[in-house]
């Protein structure tokens, strides 16, 4: 459907119905999603009015198509209008019509026309074990597809914990050998959106920052775009204040549970979960968001939380602050073990009983005339000698 | 027997005997360098004002991470970042002062003083904590032996240990001295600070500043003087609050620091190693004659004879 | 009664005697707990922390043992300075205690310093603090050991060297006793220079902590009252090591060199406490005396050990009853040693609410190196001649002496 209503050399034909005001809302709606200002939604309106709506390819692993289907989620903008208006979406196997030979010959034919210049977006892990052959398509494996078609692309980007760092399918034994695209294509720079599902919001600010700016936005080490994962969800949780005072929810369902107490005893990973869930919530509603229902985060970003530390089992603290009371200005210091105490007195007591002993024995000796009897060495208080 | 040449042998023994003992000693007869124990012209400090601070610790999690210190979770089971005093990962802590009655409250931020003749740089038998540029006192891994002198020496308890660790270290506030003036401009708790309740500029600058602020509120600050002005000689960082700085922590100090009362006692006694060069000098002198004559009058093996003492008196 | 030492024997009691493996068994348990510091950290074995970080090691190993060990010192310049000749023979018997003392002092120092690697620029005078008091003790304590004490204990050794079959050996050792001879004076008078240099320094350390020292204590006369104190210790230590000595091995009891030198030490007490009260009439705080809080209890304890022996010891009679001569000096060792701990902990006040008691690992280390130096002592007394002995009990062939002078 898309290659064909809409050719990508030609300058932006508008939809039937939408006139240019219309256009110009929703690139600005667009964005504002992703905290663009004016100007720079001016240079997006100018860059696609040039008709640089990227070439977009979308590969499909193993994954549950959840992080598309999150896309349909969002209304500024729509699915609709990122497909139609924003973006030239050449090759999506769940969104396209096409099937069997059509589908791959417009796969091969958006590769050779966007040579260097599409944005290749992958959702889903890629097995690995025995040749790759638990994922194939077209009698190709996962791993051949990727090499091949993210050979000519201009950006990678993955999307989902899946495509990230391996996802549902690496959770222990991982008997396919799921991984994350990373581990396919060693050396490339590739954005990684993890999440489980990804908010759709990232990936949207992501492709438009590009579009408009033609650059990728601030990766961190593992490639996560900074505006999105620069914090973890208990550095801007709602619940925090409650954290810091040590206010707790002990039980689902209890007095705390129902006043909206911090959920860190009932083993919420926000602590060490870099993700944006606290800001942009899902699915449009305000508190769509797993603690904003009341459960727990369980970490679903992280390769070494999710799947993998249980629920219930209280997270790490990535970078611990100050509670909300305060260290009075000074504060007992060190310990004095009791038994050292006691062993201390013993010792002190008999240095001085030795001491006495001592004297008296040598009073004895001494004083009177120097008896035969042999007290060799006897070194009662000899500690006292030195 | 040429007694002359003896004696000049053993005169000249003597003077290289004199040189070892002088050795150890040259170093303690160089003038004191009274500049380096003065304000340097181009001190950094801080400011602390704790009337402006609102206790939200931006600080504290600011210098962790400028310094690479694990945070103190210790007492909270790893839950928060709690230390309860400086210590071997705190080197900025904010504590709370409440009076008794509670009617009296007050922040106060706890690092280095950075003073201007410090008892920790005085007492270090290595220099391994030593005056930086700008007065910034740092420590140096490579010279400390770990004997912890610094410990005992500093008044406001600064410097702390690692105790539990082989390869100790000697931790304290540096001024961030390893980031500033690379990639950064001041230290991270200044940065973070924000109600600028910490500032970081010149200590001549930061003076002016703490005078301003007292003349413009007469009576609000205590005694309307700030801390650190000259108290042991002075401290690079200053601080101004409304309360007794008894109360915060801040010991009562005189105006000499201890490094210049003990440099005034050892001057006395040793002049520049002249006294102990003089005392030897005596000593031999004293000893020679008697060992002569110990010499002559000594035990021979079989001599049933004993010296007879000088009875007692 | 009383005997008459004369000479300086070896002791011919068998080495492993049961006291000796007990006290050789508690230097390998402090041996083996120091081994443990050196991989695991002060904090393992130590009750230290950053309010009291000098504890029993140094205060007991390094500045108590080494005042105990000043007796070589002391006895030194009683027996060159003031030409008491009484005082040869017990002469190699005290620079042994000090040999011991110091010797076990540095090595726990080297234990109890956090980062001893760094020992080595001691070395290198370019990195020296000449304003460090503890630079001046380290210095002047390592020149003293290696230039003084060990040169002072040589003669002992040298002598064994001398009865050996060998006669390379034999002309070895007449050459460095020659030589010795010729440099004697030279040599005492730095073992007086250097241990006057210390052991006052030592006192000075705590004069930099200021007001953080009690006021009964904190005074710019630290070092002259460390030092007047280090011979106190000394006398004593000498004392109570012959008294034991005697005791133990049947050498009989020289009343007129014990009672001298415990007058000595009488006199010298009570300069100390001249000095010490002056002080604190001159600064004005005699009244905190008797103010019946802890510290006043402590100034009232430690003044009454050293003062109440002193003016005893004074009187011929307790001098000649060795029980209480041996009474009496011991009370004035445990005030002395009272008068290492005050100033440095039970009168140092860290700001903040510091507490601080030794662990059971420090106390066996402690109690492990000072063992040792008991252990030292007793291997040195039966193998060479050190102790001193009358004519009457030892019969001359058995006494090895050949070199008389010294």
């Amino acid at each position: 459907m898309p290659s064909e209503a809409i050719q990508t050399t030609e300058p932006t034909t508008f939809r039937n119905g939408v006139d240019r005001r219309t256009f110009l809302k929703v690139v600005a709606q667009a964005a504002a999603a992703i905290g663009l200002s004016g100007t720079m939604a001016a240079k997006f309106i100018s860059a696609v009015e040039k008709g640089a709506r990227p070439s977009v390819i979308w590969l499909h692993f193993q994954e549950c198509t959840g992080c598309t289907e999150s896309l349909l989620r969002t209304s500024h903008p729509g699915l609709a209008e990122v497909l139609f208006d924003l973006i030239s979406l050449d090759y999506h196997e769940t969104l396209m019509a096409a099937a069997g030979h059509q589908a791959e010959e417009a796969l091969e034919a958006a590769i050779k026309k966007n040579a260097g210049k599409f944005i290749l977006v992958v959702e889903g892990a890629v097995p690995t074990k025995e040749n790759g052959i638990y994922m194939q398509i077209a009698n190709k494996t996962g791993v051949d597809m990727l090499k091949h078609v993210a050979g000519s692309a201009g950006a990678i980007v993955a999307i989902g914990s899946c495509a990230s760092w391996g996802g549902i399918p690496s959770a222990d034994p991982n008997p396919t050998g799921a991984r994350g695209i990373g581990e396919i294509l060693p050396g490339k720079v590739i954005v990684t959106l993890p999440g489980c599902p990804a908010n759709p919001y990232i990936l949207l600010g992501t492709l438009l920052q590009y579009v408009a700016l033609g650059k990728l936005p601030e990766l961190d080490e593992l490639g996560r775009p900074k505006f999105a994962y620069g914090r973890t969800i208990h550095e801007h949780c709602p619940r925090r204040a409650h954290f810091d005072s040590g206010r707790f929810a002990e039980a689902f369902g209890d007095e705390g549970h129902r006043l909206g107490y911090c959920l860190y005893k009932l083993g919420c990973k926000g602590p060490s979960t870099h993700a944006s869930c606290s800001v942009l919530h899902f699915c449009e509603v305000v508190d769509a968001w797993p603690i904003g229902l009341g459960h727990p985060c369980f970490g679903c970003t992280e390769q070494s939380v999710a799947f993998r530390i249980p629920m219930l089992k209280p997270a790490e603290i990535m970078r611990p602050t100050p509670p909300s009371t305060y260290a009075p200005v000074t504060s007992p210091q060190g310990y004095v073990s009791p038994i050292a105490t006691g062993v201390g007195g013993l010792i002190g007591g008999a240095i001085l009983g030795a001491g006495w002993m001592a004297a008296k024995k040598i009073a004895q000796k001494e004083e009177t005339a120097p008896a035969t009897t042999e007290k060799k060495g006897d070194n009662s208080g000899t500690s006292s000698k030195e | 027997m040429d007694v002359n040449r003896r004696d000049v042998l053993k005169a000249l023994m003597g003077g290289s005997a004199m040189a070892a003992v002088a050795a150890t000693g040259v170093p303690m007869a160089k003038a004191g360098k009274p500049e380096s124990f003065e304000v340097a012209p181009d001190a950094l400090g801080l400011m602390y004002d704790a009337t402006k601070c609102i206790g939200c610790r931006a600080c504290m999690p600011a210098c962790q991470n400028a310094n690479g210190l694990k945070p103190d979770t210790g007492g909270s089971g790893g839950l928060y970042m709690q230390p309860d005093s400086l210590n071997a990962h705190t080197k900025n802590l904010i504590t709370l002062y409440t009076a008794a009655d509670g009617h009296e409250r007050s922040f106060m931020k706890k690092q280095c003083m950075h003073c201007v003749d410090p008892a920790c740089v005085s007492g270090c038998p290595m220099e391994a904590l030593h005056k930086e540029p700008h007065g910034v006192v740092g420590w140096d891994p490579t010279l400390c032996i770990g004997c912890r002198y610094c410990q005992v020496a500093c008044p406001f308890n600064v410097p702390k240990f690692e105790w539990d660790k082989v390869n100790p270290k000697i931790v304290k506030c540096e001024l961030c001295r390893h980031i500033v003036g690379t990639s950064v401009t001041e230290p991270a708790c200044t940065k973070v600070c924000p109600t600028h309740a910490v500032i970081y500029g010149k200590r001549t600058d930061l003076l002016a500043e703490a005078h301003r602020r007292i003349k413009e509120k007469p009576g609000f600050y205590f005694e309307d003087r700030v801390y650190g002005e000259v108290e042991a000689g002075g401290t690079q960082c200053l601080v101004l609050s409304h309360v007794d700085y008894t109360n915060l922590g801040l010991p009562k100090l005189g105006k000499e620091s201890a490094p210049a009362q003990e440099r005034r006692v050892n001057d006395f006694v040793y002049r520049g190693f002249l006294t102990p060069v003089v005392v030897y000098g005596g000593i031999v002198a004293i000893v020679r004659n008697r060992w002569k004559e110990h010499l002559k009058h000594g035990d021979k093996p079989g001599s049933g004879e004993v010296h007879e003492e000088e009875k007692r008196a | 009664m009383t005997e008459h030492w004369e000479r300086c024997v070896r002791l011919k009691e068998p080495l492993k005697t049961k006291p000796f493996l007990i006290v050789a068994g508690l230097a390998a348990l402090g041996l083996l707990l120091g081994l443990y510091r050196e991989f695991t950290g002060l904090g393992y074995v130590t009750g230290l922390n950053d309010g009291y970080s000098w504890g029993l090691f140094k205060n007991w190993n390094v500045t108590a043992l080494t005042a105990l060990g000043s007796g070589g010192y002391a006895v030194a310049v009683l027996a060159w300075i003031f030409n008491e000749k009484r005082f040869h023979p017990i002469m190699r018997t005290a620079v042994l205690t000090s040999l011991v003392g110091y010797g076990t002092g540095m090595m726990a120092l080297g234990f109890d310093v956090g980062r001893p690697w760094n020992f080595v620029w001691l070395g290198d005078p370019r990195t020296w603090n000449h304003y460090s008091v503890l630079w001046e003790v380290a210095v002047c304590m390592t020149a003293y050991f290696m230039l003084a004490l060990d040169v002072e204990n040589m003669p002992p050794f040298l002598e064994k060297l001398y009865r050996s079959e060998d006669p390379e050996k034999r002309e070895k050792a007449l050459k460095i006793f020659r030589f010795m001879q010729k440099t004697f004076p030279f040599g005492i008078a730095l073992a007086f220079v250097l241990p006057s240099m210390h052991q006052s320094s030592l006192g000075s350390l705590m004069y930099l902590a200021g007001t953080r020292v009690h006021p009964l204590w904190q005074t710019a006369w630290l070092p002259l009252l460390y030092l007047v104190m280090a011979y106190i210790l000394g006398f004593a230590c000498v004392l109570l090591v012959l008294a034991l000595s005697s005791y133990a091995w049947d050498l009989g009891w020289d009343a007129d060199i014990l009672g001298r030198l415990a007058q000595v030490m009488s006199w010298t007490s009570l300069v100390w406490i001249a000095i010490r009260i002056g002080d604190l009439v001159h600064r004005d705080v005699l009244g905190m005396a008797f103010a019946f809080d802890k510290f006043s209890l402590y100034f009232l304890l430690e003044t009454a050990l050293i003062l109440v022996p002193a003016l005893m010891l004074l009187s011929k009679a307790q001098r000649e009853a060795p029980g209480s001569l041996f009474r009496l000096t011991f009370l004035t060792v445990l005030g002395g040693l009272f008068y290492r701990f005050t100033p440095t902990t039970l009168a140092f006040s860290p700001l903040g609410d510091y507490r601080y008691f030794p662990s059971v690992a420090e106390i066996l280390m402690s109690i492990g190196f000072t063992a040792l130096a008991v252990a030292v002592f007793l291997y040195a007394v039966k193998t060479f001649a050190i102790l001193p002995a009358s004519r009457g009990k030892i019969a001359a062939e058995e006494a090895m002496r050949p070199f008389d002078t010294l």
